[in-house]
């Protein structure tokens, strides 16, 4: 399956625990790929796909320096999942306040 | 950037004035969902529930300006007055074609209920059981170093 819209694309990135650990790296400060493969068991070839999918995702962005290209983490990515929460969390609290105000009414009925 | 990336996925805890068996009913039963599903204008039309392991509900909110709203998911853990996990789909919308998973627990202490209400998400099933448990840490640390990022790029 390949997500079409940001969001999808973003939280496809980050079904993956290889990708969040990278991500994890990288909230450190940028880092090279031979830096970034170091602490994982997988090749570096296995290493870049999972660079890729992140740049793709727009939550990573590469150097453009030929030899070095540093990879640092991209704080916008992040904030489009955090939108998608908070557009939840409302729904729900909303909702659940809603919840309370029905439980009353019940209570009320109940004791006429 | 605000502080509810921090806690990544969705965790809303509320203490509900009734008992936990009142309280599963409010899920599980069409006729108590209608009337307190959606927040604020919203109001819940359509609830249509097969409570079963593996069966669907469905259902729809409205308001005049945003017109209807359909959403639906599957069962997939019952324990009554206690546990209910099932999958959460807008049909259309900033999160349509996008699945995710709710987890609601019930505990009754004097009368009252803690729900604790759990969504994560994920793009299907499959995937779920991928990453489940693994989104806590990564987004903390991800979530304070995306607000130092928003610091400076203020300054």
């Amino acid at each position: 399956m390949q997500p079409s819209d940001p969001l999808s694309e973003t939280l496809f990135a980050l079904a993956d625990p290889t990708r969040r650990a990278i991500l994890e790296r990288l909230s450190r400060g940028p880092a090279s790929v031979n830096e970034i493969a170091e602490p994982f068991d997988i090749s570096l070839p296995a290493v870049s796909r999972h660079l890729k999918v992140l740049e793709s995702a727009g939550l990573i962005s590469r150097g453009r320096e030929a030899q070095w290209r540093p990879c640092q983490l991209e704080a916008d990515a992040l904030k489009r999942v955090d939108d998608w929460l908070e557009h939840y969390r409302r729904f729900w609290t909303g909702s659940f306040d809603k919840m309370d105000a029905y439980i009353a009414k019940l209570k009320k009925e109940k004791r006429k | 950037m605000s502080a509810t990336l921090a806690d990544d996925e969705l965790l809303i805890t509320r203490i509900v004035d009734a008992p936990a068996d009142v309280v599963f009913s409010l899920w599980t039963d069409p006729e108590h969902f209608r009337h307190w599903m959606g927040p604020g204008k919203y109001e819940c039309r359509e609830a249509r529930m097969d409570v079963r392991v593996g069966g669907a509900y469905r259902g729809m909110i409205y308001a005049d300006d945003t017109g209807e709203g359909w959403f639906g998911g599957v069962y997939r853990e019952i324990v009554p007055s206690k546990r209910l996990v099932f999958t959460w789909k807008w049909d259309s919308g900033p999160s349509g074609e996008l699945e995710s998973l709710i987890t609601i627990t019930f505990a009754e202490h004097d009368g009252k209920t803690t729900m604790t209400f759990h969504q994560t998400p994920f793009l299907n099933v499959e995937r779920r059981d991928s990453h489940i448990g693994g989104w806590n840490g990564a987004f903390n640390k991800l979530g304070e170093y995306a607000e130092k990022l928003a610091r400076e790029h203020a300054r």
